[in-house]
């Protein structure tokens, strides 16, 4: 069209460039965007690795790692981050600071680059914490507050603490965005307060983003107890704990407790022999993950006759982390944590809207 | 400066040229009477030049009490002010006059008072009266005074960039304390981004600490956050008035009374408010996805360089016109999403071409839908007063832009599959209808599967509203591939910008995919509903734009509708159908026949297949042997029922039963007909109408109850000739 008609007028142009995207935001910006977005449903994947202890205490520092490990997250998802750069987190510390105490007074302006605010906000990268490198570098903020009535020389307390992250996120997505947009679609936040919704409404103003709730899927509740089953040999997960809930009236929750070797041998009887065995990357499948979760159900109902099927995993927890289906993670042993994080941001990913 | 002011040539010829040009502004619109008069009334207000003049030359020093003079000049002038308003000089003067305090400063607030402007305040005088603030001898009941007057009078100003430049001076007066508030909102009409700067916000932040939180000055700090959101942030509460004071009482209405006395267009909104927020949406809210973002200017900004200086936030754009004079410099705000809200914003964002802005708002759409009406779980129609606000302005936006979001589609793709068919259907299907064209291959899997369900499971209402909304998307995909084929010369492929691989003849399989499945929802949607009528309407709507495509939209295109619907139209117990079908009939030989003929002309047209004209033909040739030929039942055609079978219906003269003289849907004008042609005739022979002669009449009468249709049909397809038995005019293949 350029080459045809040169001298076509401004107005013309860009109508018909209007049109263009018209057509392209159907089907071409979504294959543009390598996920179609409604053309291919996305699915969880149906096959992982298995985990293998990932030492990752050798690169992360102790402070952050003793932070991640120590606490129950909250789950959320984020849509891309529009321009936002982990070489400027200096100058979002001190907005984010601003921003809280504007919001915690409401009515006063507040200097941006003022340091007497009662809240100090620091936005720190975790490096190393990746496993491709397409991922954005997992960028941690720390909220530390002095109490109201405080001496002068008092130190700050830290008050909230949260984290975006990207494990392993599906290539073909994170390469279709453009430049522009940095993709951390997992968000954990430690639940403090009405922190946890300022943060979120500073990056949703500063980096048009949206958060949502991420809950944990029957599925992926399933998967993260094969996953961790997986690990007895080498690091012990004590007891496999899970709780249904079954829809009766009332309603009836059922605590279902496995012994460690119980769980693992269990395990080790519905594993492939071909995928078991060692020379190609271990992998594990969601046949396996469904007959190990078959054979626990069976077992509990030859004892107790009823069904688990009927029901909804609602939590499980091993020694090495625990896991709820509203959305709340906590991760005990950071060796593993690689491997669970990976589930979780294909999790999020499946949630964004394009 | 004060070269500047003072009048060039002597005061008399200064100030006359003015009272002319004051005269004339006024006189310009009214008839040559009214201008004689007012002219002779301008030669009796001469006093008040010489009063003026009086003012411009007066010694300073001069004593006020007891002087006759001024008291008699000042009767003068406050009398034309309130009057006729005061012309520019004279503002200049009587401005320069009270604030040089010349004789003191009790006449001050008393010409403050009458300074109403005819038609502009010069600029000047402004800014020197602001320079006179600085002598410090003005009572601070006047110095307000002055400001409040700048502020009311502030859009007749007739220039801003002396007093931009000054807006340091200007600043330096918000420590005064009884000043300070009208000093902000001056400065808030005059802030520019260049103008934020970090010791003026710190200077504000102080005045804070000490005064606490005090509007205007909340005002101004907010407008510096527009600029400027990397020195100073704020949330404002939101039942707080963010709105300056109407300080512009005194003047207000002597300034509304000369203004509509001279016709002048009256200032719309003096004073200027900051973002008003809309006080409905406000209220609590539990979810607050669909709550649109408030439209702000983005924080994080790039190194600032000498063109993000330029930039404008899309925030500060009031109008029109303000947003084309900064077109190519227009910051987009900081959430995609406000754009929502404001249709002054869409118009920018039709108009901008960037990939990233129009990423952005997909997300949060795709976002605010996804959380709404997928991921909801149980609540799903808690929120739905909400919901529908939401879909209703995402569908204005759709309108507005004149096309649809891919956020929304993918979002409907998925909600298809678990709709109900009735949750805010009109705004659903109004969400459908906006759906580009989608590849044939795909098309199946995510629109027919799910909508088939929900056709056959729902309400005729709800066929009817299905068929409208994939009539309007086709109508959609029609106009968008004229409008293309027209600019690309007939070649939606041949374009190197399209990232899409879409191909004529991709793009017609789309839209035969389309007419099909619409086809086969008619054919047993009119079998499940009856054949109801108002179904039957929405469908012939339909085919009255598909027997269009080739003509009207330039696609080489021609689909039959199938029988299941041709049929049921043909037999319908109501004439409005059965014309819409003679119409639609007509069409389809037009288009055929124009289509042929261009196949003749040039190599490149398209052929239609000679399966279209069999059909053609077949429907043609039936619907004239059953309206005309009264030969219903004709071996080869597309109804065929046995001979024995017909005979035990015991109907006599089966064959004529859908004649236009028998058909259920024109016995009614048959028999209006017969009484009035026979009016004697106590029994009924309908038989007789098809006698030539009563038959033409006939024929023109049922023409003249507007069945433009049926005329339009008869007229292509009955060769000249008359009376009864004419055959069918066929197209050749």
């Amino acid at each position: 069209m350029e080459r045809h008609h040169n001298s076509v007028t401004v107005q013309r142009r860009s109508k018909t460039k209007s049109y263009r995207l018209s057509y392209r935001s159907g089907i071409g910006a979504a294959s543009r965007l390598g996920f179609t977005p409604g053309l291919t449903a996305r699915r969880l994947n149906t096959s992982r690795k298995a985990p293998k202890s990932n030492n990752i205490t050798e690169k992360v520092t102790k402070e952050q790692l003793a932070l991640l490990v120590k606490t129950e997250w909250k789950l959320s998802y984020v849509t891309p981050l529009y321009q936002f750069r982990h070489t400027q987190l200096k100058s979002y510390s001190r907005q984010l600071s601003a921003f809280i105490a504007a919001e915690k007074q409401q009515g006063l302006a507040v200097d941006v680059e003022g340091t007497q605010n009662r809240f100090r906000a620091s936005f720190s990268l975790v490096q190393e914490m990746t496993e491709s490198v397409d991922d954005a570098v997992t960028v941690l903020i720390q909220i530390h507050s002095k109490p109201l009535i405080a001496r002068q020389d008092e130190p700050r307390r830290p008050v909230w603490s949260g984290w975006l992250t990207c494990i392993n996120g599906n290539l073909e997505y994170l390469r279709s965005l453009p430049k522009d947009f940095i993709c951390l679609p997992l968000f954990c936040s430690s639940e403090a307060g009405g922190l946890t919704s300022l943060v979120k409404s500073w990056f949703q103003q500063s980096f048009d983003c949206c958060f949502g709730p991420l809950e944990i899927s029957h599925t992926s509740l399933q998967w993260l107890m094969a996953l961790w089953t997986n690990c007895q040999p080498e690091s012990s997960i004590r007891q496999l704990k899970m709780i249904w809930t079954l829809p009766v009236e009332p309603q009836l929750q059922v605590t279902y407790t496995v012994d460690a070797e119980d769980a693992w041998q269990l395990w080790s009887s519905v594993r492939k022999e071909n995928t078991a065995g060692a020379g190609e990357e271990n992998s594990i499948d969601i046949e396996e993950v469904m007959s190990f979760m078959q054979g626990l159900k069976g077992h509990f109902f030859r004892h107790f006759r009823l069904d688990l099927s009927a029901g909804r995993l609602n939590e499980v927890s091993t020694a090495l982390g625990s896991a709820k289906h509203s959305g709340r993670i906590k991760f005990s042993n950071s060796k593993y944590m690689i491997t669970t994080l990976m589930l979780l941001t294909e999790c999020a990913l499946l949630k964004m809207p394009i | 400066m004060a070269a500047q002011l003072n009048l060039s040539g002597p005061p008399d010829s200064g100030l006359s040229s003015l009272t002319d040009q004051s005269m004339s502004s006024r006189t310009s619109n009214r008839s040559l009477r009214v201008a004689e008069k007012e002219r002779r009334k301008n030669e009796a207000e001469d006093p008040s030049v010489l009063a003026l003049q009086y003012f411009y030359n007066v010694e300073a020093g001069t004593p006020v009490n007891g002087n006759d003079e001024v008291e008699r000049n000042l009767v003068l002038v406050e009398q034309v002010a309130y009057r006729n308003g005061l012309s520019p000089e004279a503002i200049s003067i009587m401005l320069e006059f009270a604030m040089s305090l010349r004789m003191g400063h009790s006449l001050c607030p008393r010409v403050l008072k009458c300074l109403i402007p005819v038609t502009v305040v010069p600029q000047e005088a402004v800014v020197r009266g602001v320079s006179w603030l600085g002598v410090g001898k003005i009572p601070v009941s006047t110095q307000v005074l002055f400001i409040k007057w700048v502020l009311t009078v502030f859009d007749m100003i007739d220039a801003k960039d002396q007093l931009r430049a000054i807006y340091g001076f200007i600043f330096s007066f918000v420590s005064e304390e009884n000043l300070c508030p009208f000093i902000c909102h001056l400065l808030y009409l005059l802030t520019s981004k260049q103008i934020v700067r970090v010791f003026r916000v710190r200077k504000l932040l102080e005045l804070q600490s000490k005064l606490g939180r005090q509007p205007f000055l909340l005002n101004l700090l907010s407008l510096y956050k527009v600029f400027c959101p990397e020195l100073v942030t704020l949330s404002i509460p939101s039942r707080s008035k963010s709105v300056f004071k109407n300080h512009n009482m005194p003047w207000k209405s002597a300034l509304f009374a000369v203004q509509k006395r001279n016709g002048s267009q009256v200032a719309s909104s003096i004073s200027l408010a900051s973002a008003s927020k809309d006080g409905t949406n406000r209220r609590k809210r539990k979810h607050h996805h669909l709550e649109i973002p408030v439209l702000s200017a983005v924080v994080n900004k790039q190194p600032q360089t000498e063109t993000s200086r330029r930039l404008v936030p899309l925030v500060q754009i009031q109008s029109v016109a303000e947003l084309l004079e900064n077109m190519d410099h227009i910051e987009l705000p900081a959430q995609m999403g406000s754009l929502l809200g404001s249709s002054l914003a869409l118009q920018y964002l039709d108009c901008v071409q960037d990939e990233s802005a129009l990423l952005r708002l997909n997300f949060w759409i795709g976002y605010a839908l996804h959380e709404e009406l997928l991921f909801c779980g149980d609540g799903a129609s808690q929120n739905s007063e909400e919901s529908l606000q939401f879909l209703n302005k995402l569908l204005s936006t759709q309108h507005f832009l004149q096309e649809g979001f891919s956020s929304s589609d993918a979002f409907l793709y998925k909600f298809l599959n678990v709709w109900d068919g009735s949750l805010l259907r009109p705004q659903i299907l109004g969400l459908l209808s906006n759906i580009p064209v989608i590849p044939s291959s795909q098309i199946g899997r995510l629109l027919f599967e799910p909508l088939m369900q929900l056709f056959f499971t729902s309400s005729v209402f709800f066929k009817c509203g299905l068929i409208e909304c994939l009539s309007n998307m086709l109508l959609k995909w029609l106009i968008w591939h004229s409008v293309y084929a027209l600019e690309d010369d007939l070649d939606i492929s041949l374009n190197s910008h399209t990232s899409i691989n879409m191909t004529l003849s991709g793009f017609k399989d789309s839209v035969m995919g389309l007419v099909d499945f619409v086809g086969r929802l008619a054919s047993i949607g009119l079998q499940l509903e009856g054949c109801h009528s108002l179904l039957l309407s929405f469908i012939l709507d339909f085919y009255t734009m598909v027997c269009d495509t080739f003509l009207k939209y330039g696609l080489p295109l021609v689909v039959m509708p199938p029988p299941g619907v041709f049929y049921p139209a043909l037999f319908a117990t109501d004439p409005v159908s059965v014309d819409r079908l003679a119409f639609i009939m007509y069409r389809y030989k037009v288009n055929l026949t124009s289509a042929k003929s261009q196949e003749k002309l040039t190599e490149q047209a398209f052929h239609i297949s000679r399966q279209t004209f069999r059909e053609f033909n077949n429907y043609t040739v039936y619907m004239v042997n059953c309206l005309w030929n009264s030969k219903m039942f004709q071996p080869g055609m597309g109804v065929q029922l046995r001979e024995e079978l017909l005979l035990k219906s015991n109907v006599p003269q089966y064959w004529t039963s859908f004649d236009l003289v028998h058909h259920p849907a024109f016995m009614s004008y048959a028999i209006d007909f017969h009484q009035k042609c026979w009016p004697g005739k106590k029994d009924i022979d309908l038989d007789s109408i098809k006698h030539s002669k009563p038959w033409s009449w006939y024929l023109e009468y049922l023409f003249s109850q507007g069945y433009d249709g049926l005329a339009l049909f008869v007229q292509s397809n009955i060769r000249a000739g008359q009376g009864n038995g004419q055959q069918g005019d066929s197209l050749s293949t």
